[in-house]
C-alpha cells in the first residue's frame, strides 16, 4: 500500500532530515512511529500526507508514484488518508458535529445524507452528548477523540497520528490508542501512530518504526 | 452577472443548514463591510451627482435652445415702439416661430435691477428692449432668415444664446466627466482595498486554510468558501451605501427646500432641478449594489485563488 525507496528529504539547501528510507507499509496494519523529539517523525508523516515532496527516491501509495503527481490528483489521494494532529486542529466556529462532518462536506455531501454516519461515528467515540457543544468547551480527550472522528469520517485508507496523546495524560493515552487499535481491526485501516512516549508502546505488541538521526529502522 | 448568480447559488443552499466554513463575524469581515458601505455611498453619490448635472444640463439646454431673443437698442431717430412691432412682426412670419413678445418697459427695467439697483427712475434715459421669440420646433425654426430680416431694424440684434449653451454643455460634460474618474478612482481604491482585506482574512483564517487542505480540499472549494463569505459582504456594502445615498439626496432635497429663502431655494431648483433624482437616478443608485457585490466577489475570488496558489 505504502512504499519508499531511498527516500530522501531536505529543506531547501539545508542539510538531510530524513535519509535513505526503505520501507513498506502492508494494508490494514498498525505501526508506532517512534523517535526523540526533532527525530523527523512530523516530516515523515508529512511525506506520508503528501503536503511534502521527497528531495529524492520514490514514494508510492495505492499502486501509485506519488512523487512527481500534479496537485489535483495529489488532492486526489490525500482524500484517502486521514490525519490526526496533537494540538487537535478543530475549527474553533464550528461544533463538534461541524468539525466532524467537515471532510465530507468537502466531498460534497449533502447534510442529509452525512448527518446519520457522523452521528453514529460520534456515538461509537463516545461524543454523542457532545455533538453541539463547541470545540472550546470540550475536554482534551473529548477534543482529540471529535479529530479522530473527524480524521475517520470519510474512511481514509491511510489513518496518520502525531503525537495524538500528547496533550492527554497517560490514562486516556492509554484508551486513546485502543481507539485507534479498534479503528484498525473494525474497519481494517492502515494507522501510523507517531509518539515519543516508550511506556505507551510498551502496551502493545504492534511494529514500531524507529526514526533516529534521519534514519529508519523497523522494529517487527 | 453570470458570475454572481454562480456564487449565490453556491453559498444559499448553506444557509439553512451547516454553519459557514469561514466564520461570519471577523475583524477583518466587519472592517471590510464598513470600507464597503463606505465606498459604495460614495460611488452612489458621485453618480446621483453626475445623474443631476446631466438631466439639469439637457433641461437649461433644451429650455434656453426654445427661445431666442431680439435686442433693440435704442437708435436716434428711431422709434421704439414702432421698431418692436416691427420685430415682432418679422419674427411672427419667420417659419418654425410660436410666438414673439416684447418684454414692457418694466420687464426690461427689473432685468437690470441687479445691476443698478431698485427704485431707480429710468424713464429719463432710453434703456435697449427685447422681444421673446418662442420657437415652436427648434430645428426647423429659419434663423437665418430672421436674421436677414432684421438688418432691415435699425439697432436690432438677434442673440441665439448658442455660446451660452455652449458653454453650459462644455461645463456640463466637464463636471460628468470628472464624476465618471471620480466613479473610476472609487472603483480602483475599492479594489485595493478588497484584495488587502482579504489577504489580511486569509491570513488570520490560516489554520482554516490549512486544516481545509489536509482534509483534501482543493483550492476551488476553499476559495467558493472564501469568496461567498465575501460576496455576501459585497452585498451587504452595497445595499447599505446605496441607502445611505438615497437618504443623503431625500435629506439634502428636503433640507434645501427648507432651510433656504424661498428665492434661493427657487435658483438652486433652476439648477439642479430640487435634487429629484429621478427613476433613471434611482435605477444609477441601485445599480452600484450589484456592481459593487461583483467587484468584491470577482476581487477577492482572485486574490484567494492567488493566495492559495502561493501557499499550497
Amino acid at each position: 500500500m505504502i512504499e519508499f525507496s531511498d527516500v530522501g528529504l531536505r529543506y531547501g539547501n539545508g542539510p538531510e532530515i530524513l535519509r535513505d528510507l526503505s520501507f513498506s507499509i502492508e494494508p490494514g496494519s498498525f505501526h508506532f512511529l517512534t523517535g526523540p523529539s526533532g527525530a523527523g517523525k512530523t516530516s515523515l508523516l508529512r511525506l506520508l500526507l503528501l503536503s511534502l515532496k521527497p528531495s529524492r527516491g520514490r514514494v508510492t501509495m495505492f499502486g501509485e508514484d506519488v512523487t512527481h503527481l500534479d496537485q489535483d490528483r495529489l488532492l486526489q489521494m490525500r482524500r484517502h488518508i486521514g490525519i490526526v494532529f496533537q494540538e487537535f486542529r478543530l475549527l474553533d466556529h464550528l461544533t463538534t458535529f461541524e468539525n466532524v462532518a467537515l471532510p465530507l462536506r468537502v466531498l460534497g455531501q449533502p447534510e442529509a445524507e452525512y448527518r446519520p454516519n457522523v452521528t453514529e461515528l460520534l456515538e461509537w467515540v463516545g461524543l454523542g452528548e457532545r455533538m453541539n457543544a463547541l470545540p472550546s468547551l470540550l475536554s482534551g480527550g473529548e477534543k482529540q477523540r471529535a479529530a479522530i472522528a473527524r480524521a475517520v469520517i470519510a474512511r481514509p485508507k491511510v489513518l496518520l497520528a502525531d503525537e495524538p496523546t500528547g496533550n492527554v495524560d497517560p490514562d486516556l493515552s492509554s484508551r486513546l490508542v485502543h481507539l485507534f487499535a479498534e479503528l484498525n481491526r473494525t474497519l481494517g485501516m492502515t494507522i501510523i501512530l507517531a509518539t515519543h512516549e516508550l511506556p505507551l508502546l510498551d502496551q502493545f505488541s504492534y511494529p514500531r518504526m524507529l526514526l533516529s538521526k534521519g534514519e529508519l529502522v523497523i522494529h517487527a | 452577472m453570470l458570475e454572481i448568480l454562480r456564487l449565490l447559488k453556491a453559498i444559499l443552499p448553506r444557509r439553512g443548514g451547516a454553519a459557514p466554513i469561514v466564520p461570519e463575524r471577523s475583524v477583518a469581515g466587519r472592517t471590510l463591510l464598513l470600507m464597503i458601505t463606505i465606498m459604495s455611498f460614495l460611488s452612489a453619490v458621485t453618480l446621483g451627482g453626475v445623474v443631476l448635472v446631466q438631466k439639469s444640463a439637457i433641461a437649461w439646454s433644451a429650455d434656453v435652445g426654445r427661445e431666442v431673443t431680439i435686442q433693440i437698442r435704442p437708435v436716434e431717430g428711431e422709434v421704439m415702439e414702432s421698431n418692436l412691432r416691427t420685430a415682432v412682426a418679422l419674427a411672427e412670419a419667420t417659419p418654425g416661430v410660436a410666438s414673439a413678445r416684447p418684454l414692457t418697459v418694466e420687464e426690461s427695467q427689473k432685468l437690470i435691477e441687479p445691476w443698478l439697483g431698485a427704485g431707480l427712475d429710468l424713464s429719463a434715459i432710453e434703456i435697449p428692449r427685447l422681444v421673446v421669440v418662442q420657437l415652436g420646433d427648434p430645428v426647423d425654426a429659419d434663423i437665418a432668415k430672421l436674421t436677414r430680416d432684421l438688418t432691415a431694424v435699425k439697432g436690432a440684434s438677434l442673440d441665439t444664446h448658442a455660446a451660452w449653451r455652449q458653454q453650459l454643455n462644455t461645463m456640463a460634460g466637464a463636471i460628468v466627466l470628472s464624476g465618471l474618474m471620480v466613479l473610476g478612482l472609487i472603483g480602483v481604491a475599492t479594489v485595493l482595498a478588497i484584495i488587502f482585506a482579504t489577504r489580511g482574512a486569509m491570513a488570520s483564517n490560516r489554520e482554516i486554510v490549512d486544516v481545509l487542505h489536509y482534509i483534501g480540499a482543493s483550492n476551488k472549494f476553499i476559495a467558493g468558501e472564501f469568496q461567498g463569505r465575501f460576496l455576501s459582504i459585497g452585498l451587504q456594502g452595497g445595499l447599505l451605501g446605496a441607502l445611505a445615498a438615497t437618504l443623503f439626496f431625500f435629506i439634502v432635497g428636503t433640507g434645501a427646500g427648507n432651510m433656504l429663502s424661498s428665492e434661493a431655494s427657487a435658483q438652486v431648483g433652476v439648477l439642479f432641478g430640487r435634487f429629484a433624482l429621478g427613476i433613471d437616478g434611482i435605477i444609477g443608485i441601485a445599480a452600484v449594489i450589484p456592481v459593487i457585490a461583483a467587484l468584491t466577489a470577482i476581487t477577492s475570488r482572485l486574490t484567494v485563488r492567488r493566495f492559495l496558489a502561493q501557499t499550497s
